[in-house]
């Protein structure tokens, strides 16, 4: 199994009267709380982290793309994974994704994934995400009408780009380009393997199954309650008369480890209930447009990950409301409508423990979903660099050794990158030393 | 009664109703089109009113094919031959305001004349058209029209099993269809179009309306070239044909007479 340490980039200090005084964490969050020495110091911080993750042993680090939210401050994820494609030399650059939609012409995504599979001598996983409703339709205006249709083009245009022996016209019906000529090309051939960022949309698991591409359930709510969506992406696989290889899988996770399970509690409460009741504070307005779920995911009643942490927002705000009002207790509101760090351990949002029960729980969750890719959030909400690198690092020491090697003696990884040979790989050089 | 005619995308639903001079009704965003209050109104006035539901909206097939608004002013023209409607007078509302303006600024003899409620397509900094969608369905609602009930046909479920997911799918459907003509804003460009429209334009609001403020009412008046009249429907919102059905009635007529 491979283990790729991800991050969201959240910013890390959205006051504590936040979910009172604003209506949402995303689209319309207020710019004011936006305070550009906070932005150097995390994005600096967050780089660290992820090179420290390479340089202590995971497989490999994960980015995404978000736009107008202040949990994911990653508008542009290849700005992070240049960086990283010269700091990190062994891990695999998982970038989850660019939303092919958002780029016009998308043959931008082409270049810019060929220019980091170059960088990095074919490291490069590349994600293709739809994106949210906040991201895509909100953010940047899509028409909700229009936006799979968009983004299927974009990727036929891509995948055309990377392996077409000669340069070609397009006539979509989106991107019209008479010249098409990707350079550079991407160093993995005939191109970088294509993992598929997806909540709960039924035709995406279609299609992830039909095509052979990687599904990769990007839920905030634990491995529990992730079950009956990674059963529908595999009755999906055996319908397409695939072969259950967990590699074509994934997952995230919010992992805690700790010497032991109560310092894991005392350590990671702040951070879990700053992400969880702060920065999942998503305006129920935003969740649902229409037209962004396919007619079968309609049909389906299938929920995204996003409209669920919406509705839970939501709920938990009217459970406490009518508390409230029923006590007529003093209580603030927010506190009423937080969820425990405990509620959150009991639900699986968080593995917790020390290294061996996270090990253990670990792997019970990738069998139970089938997973052969676990993107790990070991930093999350307002979490210190110290600590997310105190947990990194036990979690790549002590907990990875016991659950790398699930699967491998039954499966092969056909979805990972594959590096240029070592002969043909070229290191960043230590700088000359300039007498002055 | 309700005539399922064809066009290009497969059917499209008429609803045609009294007898007299052809007009034809154009629906607005959201809603359910079809048999309303307010083509039984108007029909009571001596007309034949013909309303045919755009793609997406009730039985009319969605079509692939649209994906701008140069689609959409296709699709209407269309649309309107097929329904016999070419050349007729047409209250239009809304989203469908909106559309009939700008296929008249493309086909000037596509109407006669035009009773317009609340329609889109101009875009002011000062006063912004509301986003119908980034709220709750009951907010929703609250945008639509004055008074929420009018609009229970379209937003509560009155069906059960099989049949609620179809409702479900339909009114899915018909949300997406005006989504794709509102999003990201609902202007594409009117404004240097509009001056085409030459017939006789009738102007109504409903001095609650939530999404478009009224006062767009001179923003309009300002570049058509025949404005026939303006009226404010006192206690209607966006939606005033669903708020007050006997009051747009009442203007529509006298207007088409």
């Amino acid at each position: 199994m491979k283990t790729i340490w991800f991050h969201l980039m959240p910013y890390p200090e959205l006051p504590d009267d936040f979910t009172d005084e604003h209506r949402s964490v995303w689209v319309d969050i207020d710019p004011a709380l936006f305070d550009a020495r906070v932005g150097h110091r995390m994005y600096n911080e967050y780089i660290d982290e992820l090179e420290f993750a390479a340089s202590v042993g995971f497989d490999g680090v994960g980015i995404n793309e978000h736009h107008s939210n202040a949990y994911g401050l990653m508008p542009s994820p290849n700005l992070i994974a240049a960086a990283l494609a010269r700091t990190c030399p062994d891990a695999a650059l998982v970038v989850l994704g660019d939303s092919v939609a958002l780029y016009n012409p998308p043959i931008r995504v082409a270049e810019e994934f060929a220019m980091l599979d170059c960088i990095s001598g074919g490291r490069l996983v590349a994600g293709f995400p739809v994106g949210t409703p906040m991201d895509t339709l909100y953010a940047y205006g899509n028409n909700p009408a229009t936006l799979r249709e968009r983004y299927h083009e974009g990727i036929e245009l891509i995948l055309k780009a990377w392996t077409a022996d000669d340069v070609f016209s397009f006539n979509g019906k989106y991107s019209k380009l008479r010249y098409v000529n990707c350079w550079p090309r991407p160093a993995q051939k005939p191109h970088p393997p294509i993992w598929i960022p997806g909540g709960g949309s039924v035709d995406t698991w279609e299609w992830c199954a039909r095509v052979g591409y990687s599904y990769l359930y990007l839920s905030y709510f634990g491995y529990k309650a992730a079950l009956k969506t990674m059963q529908g992406f595999w009755k999906c696989v055996e319908d397409a008369g695939r072969p259950a290889n967990p590699f074509q899988a994934g997952f995230a996770q919010f992992f805690g480890v700790a010497d032991s399970e109560a310092e894991a509690i005392e350590l990671y409460r702040e951070p879990a209930e700053y992400f969880f009741n702060r920065c999942l504070h998503v305006y129920p307005g935003f969740a649902d447009p229409p037209g962004y779920k396919t007619l079968n995911t309609v049909r389906n009643g299938a929920e995204g990950m996003v409209e669920r942490a919406a509705r839970e927002a939501n709920e938990r705000a009217a459970q406490a409301a009518k508390k409230a009002e029923r006590k007529a207790a003093q209580q603030s509101f927010s506190a009423a409508s937080h969820m425990s760090f405990e509620q959150m351990v009991e639900k699986g949002y968080v593995i917790v423990g020390n290294p061996d029960q996270v090990a253990e729980k670990t792997v019970e969750m990738a069998k139970q979903l089938r997973i052969g890719h676990v993107m790990s959030l070991c930093h999350f909400g307002n979490m210190s660099r110290d600590l997310a690198m105190h947990n990194t690092e036990l979690m790549a020491t002590k907990v990875l050794p016991q659950i790398r090697h699930l699967w491998d003696d039954e499966w092969e990884d056909e979805w990972w990158p594959q590096p240029l040979p070592a002969s043909d790989r070229v290191m960043p050089s230590p700088r000359p030393t300039v007498s002055r | 009664m309700i005539d399922l005619a064809q066009w290009k995308a497969g059917s499209l639903e008429i609803w045609r109703e009294g007898e007299g001079r052809t007009v034809g009704y154009l629906h607005g965003m959201v809603c359910a089109p079809g048999r309303q209050p307010f083509v039984t109104e108007l029909a009571s006035r001596g007309f034949e009113v013909v309303a045919p539901s755009l793609p997406g909206y009730s039985r009319t097939a969605p079509s692939d094919d649209i994906r701008n608004i140069h689609d959409w002013v296709f699709a209407l023209s269309e649309i309107i031959d097929v329904a016999g409607l070419a050349g007729a007078p047409m209250v239009a509302s809304s989203t469908g305001a909106m559309l009939a303006l700008e296929l008249a600024a493309v086909r000037p003899e596509a109407f006669s004349s035009l009773v317009l409620v609340a329609p889109l397509g101009l875009w002011r900094d000062d006063l912004p058209v509301a986003d119908p969608f980034s709220t709750t369905l009951s907010g929703q609602r609250a945008l639509l029209t004055k008074d929420p009930t009018t609009t229970a046909l379209f937003f509560e479920d009155h069906e059960s099993g099989d049949a609620l997911v179809d409702a479900t799918i339909q009114r899915y459907t018909a949300r997406t269809a005006t989504a794709s003509l509102v999003w990201p804003l609902p202007e594409f460009g009117l404004s240097q179009r509009i001056h085409r429209v030459s017939c006789p334009v009738t102007l109504v609001w409903g001095s609650d309306d939530q999404i478009i403020d009224p006062s767009y009412a001179d923003s309009f008046a300002a570049c058509l070239r025949d404005v026939r009249g303006r009226h404010v429907v006192n206690g209607a919102g966006h939606l005033a044909e669903w708020d007050d059905p006997s009051a747009v009635a009442s203007i529509a007529a006298s207007a088409l007479n």
